[in-house]
């Protein structure tokens, strides 16, 4: 899990590095950006039931989370574009749902969703508002699942080990729209929702497993320059 | 430019360092919102970690009413725990052990130990006990050669709170299920007005048939039940001996020679003693509704006195954290479901007369106090089982013993044959290890809810 989570270090960086070594000067084709912002990434839960032995709908939400996010985007022509984003790990937290609404934390996970996408912009350059469409490629990466006391003592109680679980990482794709404002020759802002597909099943120490459904919507905010 | 490097070089550091920080799965923190001092349990046989654990009972590996024993190098849920074991390792409390040992039974039996208390052990459960009742099954006044104590949950607490000063210090984590033996006591009462009927029609169409055949049949009918009278009252006698007994008695009288012939005695006894059962069935469902009202009646008042300890005894003396189980839906335990259908729905009244006592009893959510319905789940597990990992929930793991069918003396050694590992029933109405997992985990949920975990 480790050498895959290197590798996609990696790959962001040569992107990035790539990215910087062009030498656009206008937005169009060849033309290099940077955005700056904050994107909050809701996911969608809809909980399969842990499997047993277990309360019958036992389930789990997760809520959800804000993080900084640097994004690159290179103008293949004037209209369509590719874009990558780096960003901080989105840290969440696990609740019981279901038959077990109302236990609370239960766990947290943090996800790395790294996502290339190939986008379509509007209208000319040089206009105020571009409205833009993308469709994306995601590698939803989950790490540093953690359990607790709770989670041990609906699994396995009075168990010397704690319950630990892992949620299965997952190729998947990524739909955008998103409309950028020009607020200078350099600057601009912009906002974007990304809407993902994502079922990925969680497993149990215990044996158990549980399908969930996450589907998340990220909201992007962010701040640009036109290099 | 300048500003987005330095952005980049965060945003990769902090990428870098979530990375290092190890993104392998681990348990998290175990502790809880509420640091329990001690656990301090009040109950029956549900609750019981060992009262009886003496003598004899001792010696064949028994002690709890469920599958005996660790045995989890065979099975891992064979681990001989119940659900009080489950909560207090959890809760990375003391092993519960029992606050009384001791048996009350036939010394020649090695039922007859003395009765020790325990001063560092608060686990006040007993098989047997009621609510305030002293007499429930297997105490020695029934007629049990087991002999168990039996103190009653008010008489429990009574011992507790004498030898704590009077005063729970708001530390504890109490737990108190009660209720099961005072139906099973009510249903005693059944059994016994069914058992007598039905002796009495067997001896009379028993020696009715088998005197068909005497020269005056009046006069052998007489001296046929006489003989199974007396064989009756003989210590030790059996079903056959009484059989034998009518058989010999009836041979004697005159003309009567050819009933000795097993192919004319055999027909009679089975048929006196199908229509014998049936008018037993038949007086104990008579009896069950003649007495439906004052029983059910019984068993709310139960539960409301169950209720007043919980105020009166436990929450008004300091206590803050009681876990209030309800009585388990008793109607679905193997016990009552070999009951005719008139009795299972007796039953099913009686249980919900307790809980409902009980509940209102409690009146309105208090912070002190978390009500557990243990009947809503024991009765989902019975109709749904599959979720629960449950394999069998009508039959009994253990297999007849040296006391009956009892668990208490039951250990993976005399279960019944084939994986019993994840049935929910040891017994005719006690829960297996793994049903008591899963009792724990259900009582840990609530308490989790209730902010306490």
């Amino acid at each position: 899990m480790n050498v895959r989570f290197n590798s996609m270090i990696k790959v962001l960086g040569v992107a990035a590095a790539l990215a910087f070594a062009s030498n656009a000067s206008a937005q169009s084709a060849g033309q290099i950006t940077a955005k700056f912002g904050l994107n909050q990434l809701t996911p969608k839960v809809e909980s399969g039931d842990i499997s047993a032995p277990a309360l019958p709908g036992t389930k789990a939400d997760v809520d959800r989370d804000m993080q900084p996010v640097l994004i690159l985007a290179y103008g293949i022509t004037d209209n369509i574009s590719t874009e990558v984003a780096l960003g901080t790990p989105y840290k969440h937290k696990i609740l019981g749902a279901g038959a077990i609404a109302g236990t609370g934390v239960l766990g947290t996970v943090e996800a790395l969703p790294p996502t290339v996408f190939l986008q379509y912009r509007f209208f000319q350059p040089s206009a105020a508002f571009r409205p833009f469409v993308g469709i994306g490629a995601t590698y939803a990466y989950f790490m540093k699942e953690r359990g607790s006391g709770k989670m041990t003592a609906i699994t396995n109680p009075g168990s010397s080990v704690p319950t630990t679980f892992s949620i299965d990482n997952k190729f998947t794709y990524t739909a955008q729209v998103g409309v950028a404002m020009n607020l200078s020759e350099k600057w601009f802002a912009d906002v974007t929702v990304n809407k993902s597909r994502l079922r990925t099943d969680v497993s149990f120490s215990t044996g158990q497993t549980q399908f969930m459904k996450l589907d998340p919507v990220a909201v992007v905010v962010a701040v640009g320059y036109k290099f | 430019m300048r500003h987005t490097k330095l952005a980049l070089a965060v945003l990769t550091a902090a990428v870098l360092t979530a990375c290092g920080g190890g993104t392998s799965p681990k348990g998290g923190d175990q502790t809880t919102a509420i640091k329990f001092s001690n656990q301090v349990s009040f109950g029956d046989s549900l609750s019981d970690v060992g009262t009886y654990r003496v003598g004899a009972v001792a010696a064949a590996g028994g002690g709890k009413f469920t599958i005996n024993g660790d045995s989890t190098a065979k099975n891992e849920d064979l681990n001989g725990k119940i659900w009080l074991d489950f909560m207090a390792a959890q809760l990375k409390l003391p092993t519960p052990c029992a606050a009384q040992t001791g048996l009350q039974g036939n010394a020649a039996l090695g039922f007859s130990v003395p009765v020790t208390n325990n001063a560092n052990c608060f686990n006040y459960a007993q098989g047997g006990s009621r609510v305030t009742n002293p007499i429930g099954p297997g105490n020695a006044a029934t007629g049990s050669p087991i002999g168990e104590m039996t103190v009653p949950m008010a008489t429990q607490i009574a011992n507790h709170l004498a030898k704590v000063n009077g005063k729970f210090t708001g530390t504890e984590l109490v737990t108190v299920l009660s209720g099961g033996n005072d139906v099973l006591m009510q249903l005693a009462a059944v059994t016994q007005a069914g058992t007598a009927a039905g002796a009495q029609a067997f001896a009379q169409l028993l020696a009715t048939r088998l005197a068909a055949g005497a020269t005056n049949p009046q006069a052998a009918a007489q001296a046929i039940g006489q003989a199974i009278a007396i064989e009756n009252a003989r210590v030790g006698k059996t079903d056959q001996s009484v059989v034998t007994a009518a058989v010999t008695a009836a041979a004697q009288q005159p003309g009567n020679q050819a009933v000795a012939q097993q192919s004319v005695w055999g027909p009679i006894v089975a048929g006196a003693q199908t229509e014998g059962a049936a008018a037993g069935n038949a007086a104990a469902v008579t009896y069950a509704s003649t007495n439906a009202t004052r029983m059910v009646t019984e068993l709310g008042t139960a539960g409301a006195q169950m209720a007043a300890l919980v105020r009166n005894e436990l929450v008004a003396k300091g206590a803050k954290y009681v876990v209030v189980a309800n009585l388990p839906d008793v109607a679905s335990t193997p016990a009552a479901k070999s009951r005719p259908a008139a009795i299972q729905t007796l039953v099913a009244a009686m249980v919900n007369a307790f809980n409902s006592q009980l509940k209102a009893g409690l009146g309105a959510d208090d912070a002190r106090i978390m009500y557990t319905d243990l009947y809503s789940v024991s009765n989902d597990q019975v109709k749904n089982p599959g979720p629960y990992g449950l394999t069998n929930t009508s039959a009994p793991a253990c297999a007849p013993n040296a006391l009956g069918t009892t668990s208490l003396i039951c250990t993976a050694n005399n279960t019944v044959a084939g994986d019993v590992s994840r049935y929910m029933f040891a017994d005719e109405i006690h829960p297996t290890p793994f049903e008591n997992d899963l009792i724990a985990r259900y009582v840990l949920k609530d308490m989790a809810v209730k902010g306490w975990l």
